[in-house]
């Protein structure tokens, strides 16, 4: 019994990990181009940037990116802890179900409409993507509904459907684009982390956040999910009410990361992987903890994409992949005989 | 009394029909085998019982109450269903995997009390799973997943067990350790057991009461009693198309099925079967 999951250990656990993200926030925003002063950032509330550059830095480039970072990084790892539980499949990530084609698909069309209003104070592109992405869930969602009842496979397939219809649709609107308007497309899907403005970064903080205890609240019955749908329901589980509960969140916090960042791939894959190698396949511990690991992990990734081709920067998603991937492997080959799901 | 009544229970696939106005009552503390050859609908049946599948026509009642009644934390209440033998997607292990059984009864936190864990702790002594208890059920052989599930079940500490052949893939010793094991729970524990099942012979020597569906129109179709009203030599050899040779031990009978160039198929006497009329 003393290797099962107690409140007091996820409560350690996930405190040592918030602690963990706090150091590296912290080490990753004093690291860029340009040096930043601690003592001049603390003696700096209040000072015009002509007076005081790093606290201008700090404060309005470093830490909205950071926590930029950290937003869209618990939402994709928290995303696909849910949808390779719900689809029982290991190698599902947040844009499994075709949201990266369709928020693709709304960046592009808002790129190519030349939009310049803001709403909520979220660009054209933004706001596109994040219709984009949700249409798209609510499209494949409805598709696979048709299937049937216990509509995994007809999902799946649903997904890979409308992947590739909007796939083309994107490679065709790219190819009648202007070049300009190819080079914002192609730079907005490799992933990227901009500044943002205090406000809209808090709004979907607090989005991601909720949507995250949300999920926690229905963490026992993805675990009795994972063992399918029928074993489910035999144990008390209503799985129409969770698999709809859970679909619905994060579908919308991957729409929420999507639409601040762009498609940033590989964190929605290997984080939950990475978590559930070490501590194990107990949602109840794997959301909080794949939250705050993919908030490390993109943070991180961040910097690196900052600093690796200084003054010019690198796509995150370029670096979440080159890094992420052969991290996963050392993780595989040395926790797999340890679970053993991936064979004896 | 009788925990579980059906009457007049009717099912079928896109018009093709399974089950077809079936009656029987289940009494509490009493051990049902479901037999019959494939495609006779004995799944079928089960996930009738826990209502996975609604029916085309007749009733099922559980304590009295219709099964439609019954929400789906009011039936896993009432029933555990251990289900076929299938590989896990994720590495749960042992421990986990009985403890989810107890999902129904966690708290606010999310998190099972000292109840759960005591409940869960006996359920795994009563299989003899304790002694893997943190292993990853992915790394245990066929009969020893069979025993977690079986305690899974009984960690659920409902009424009813439901098991859909719980013995296939299992070689002899491990066949016979989980009928021994269900009858102590049926005995010690006061749990009624429905299990479908290929195993005549077993479900002979262990059921109280046999429900043998595949049977003919005169027969209704199926036959419901005591094993060895059921299981007759005639009733056998039509039910399942095969030629058998009948035995008995003492109390009951058991049968081996013998075909045309098994090497003792001469010894029977009964003419060859000549396709099931059904």
């Amino acid at each position: 019994m003393k290797d099962l999951l107690t409140a007091k250990k996820l409560i350690i656990r996930t405190a040592s990990a918030l602690v963990v993200l706090v150091v590296v926030m912290f080490v990753c925003s004093l690291i860029g181009t340009e040096s930043v002063s601690l003592k001049a950032v603390f003696g700096g509330v209040g000072q015009q940037a002509t007076v005081n550059p790093d606290y201008e830095i700090f404060m309005q480039v470093r830490l909205p990116r950071i926590i930029l970072a950290c937003i869209v990084g618990a939402a994709l790892a928290c995303s696909g802890v849910i949808f390779q539980a719900l689809l029982r499949n290991p190698l599902a990530d947040p844009y499994i179900l075709g949201i990266s084609s369709g928020a693709g698909l709304g960046a592009i069309i808002a790129v190519i409409s030349g939009f310049s209003w803001t709403l909520w104070g979220r660009s054209p592109i933004a706001v596109f993507a994040f219709a984009g992405a949700l249409g798209t869930v609510w499209l494949v969602w409805s598709i696979g509904r048709l299937t049937g009842k216990s509509h995994v496979t007809g999902l799946l397939l649903a997904g890979v459907v409308v992947n590739a219809f909007f796939s083309a649709v994107i490679m065709f609107l790219m190819s009648v684009a202007k070049a300009g308007q190819v080079h914002s497309t192609i730079f907005w899907l490799m992933g990227n982390m901009t500044e943002e403005d205090f406000f809209v970064l808090w709004v979907s903080a607090g989005f991601v956040v909720a949507g995250i205890v949300a999920l926690f609240y229905i963490s026992p019955q993805l675990n009795a999910i994972s063992f399918g749908e029928d074993d489910a329901r035999s144990m008390g589980v209503n799985t129409t009410r969770t698999r709809t509960i859970a679909f619905a969140v994060a579908a919308a916090i991957t729409a929420i990361a999507v639409s601040l960042s762009g498609l940033v791939g590989f964190v929605g894959l290997i984080v939950p992987h990475g978590v559930r190698l070490v501590f194990g396949p107990d949602h109840r511990q794997l959301l909080p903890l794949s939250g705050i690991v993919g908030a490390i992990f993109l943070v991180a990734a961040d910097t690196l994409a900052r600093i690796i081709v200084a003054p010019a920067q690198l796509p995150v998603g370029v670096v979440t992949a080159i890094v992420g991937g052969p991290f996963f492997l050392v993780l595989l080959i040395k926790y797999t005989r340890k679970v053993g799901w991936l064979g004896k | 009394m009788n925990i579980i009544e059906v009457h007049n229970l009717s099912f079928g696939y896109s018009g093709a029909e399974v089950l077809q106005d079936l009656s029987f009552e289940v009494g509490r503390q009493s051990f049902l085998a479901i037999a019959g050859p494939n495609g006779a609908g004995k799944s079928t049946l089960l996930n009738l019982l826990c209502a996975l599948l609604k029916p085309k026509s007749g009733t099922i009642r559980i304590d009295t109450e219709a099964i439609e009644s019954y929400s789906t934390e009011a039936l896993a209440q009432k029933m555990a269903v251990v289900r076929q033998e299938f590989v896990p997607v994720f590495g749960f292990s042992v421990i986990e995997t009985v403890l989810m059984a107890r999902t129904l009864y966690y708290g606010q936190m999310r998190f099972e009390n000292k109840a759960d864990r005591e409940i869960v702790n006996e359920a795994l002594k009563a299989t003899d799973t304790i002694q893997f208890a943190s292993r990853p059920l992915g790394s245990l052989s066929g009969g020893e997943r069979q025993r977690v599930f079986i305690a899974r079940a009984l960690a659920q500490n409902t009424p009813i067990l439901l098991l859909d052949e719980p013995t296939s893939f299992l070689d002899l010793k491990h066949q016979v350790g989980i009928y021994d094991l269900l009858k102590v729970a049926q005995l010690e524990k006061g749990k009624t057991i429905i299990a479908v099942t290929h195993d005549i012979n077993l479900a002979a020597q262990y059921a109280d009461e046999v429900l043998l569906l595949g049977g003919t129109q005169a027969d209704s179709g199926y036959q419901y009693g005591h094993a060895r009203d059921v299981f007759s030599l005639e009733q056998i050899e039509r039910v399942f198309d095969v030629r058998a040779f009948a035995g008995k031990i003492g109390q009951e009978k058991f049968f081996i099925p013998l075909g045309k160039f098994a090497k003792d198929s001469g010894q029977i006497t009964s003419k060859p079967p000549s396709g099931r009329q059904k």
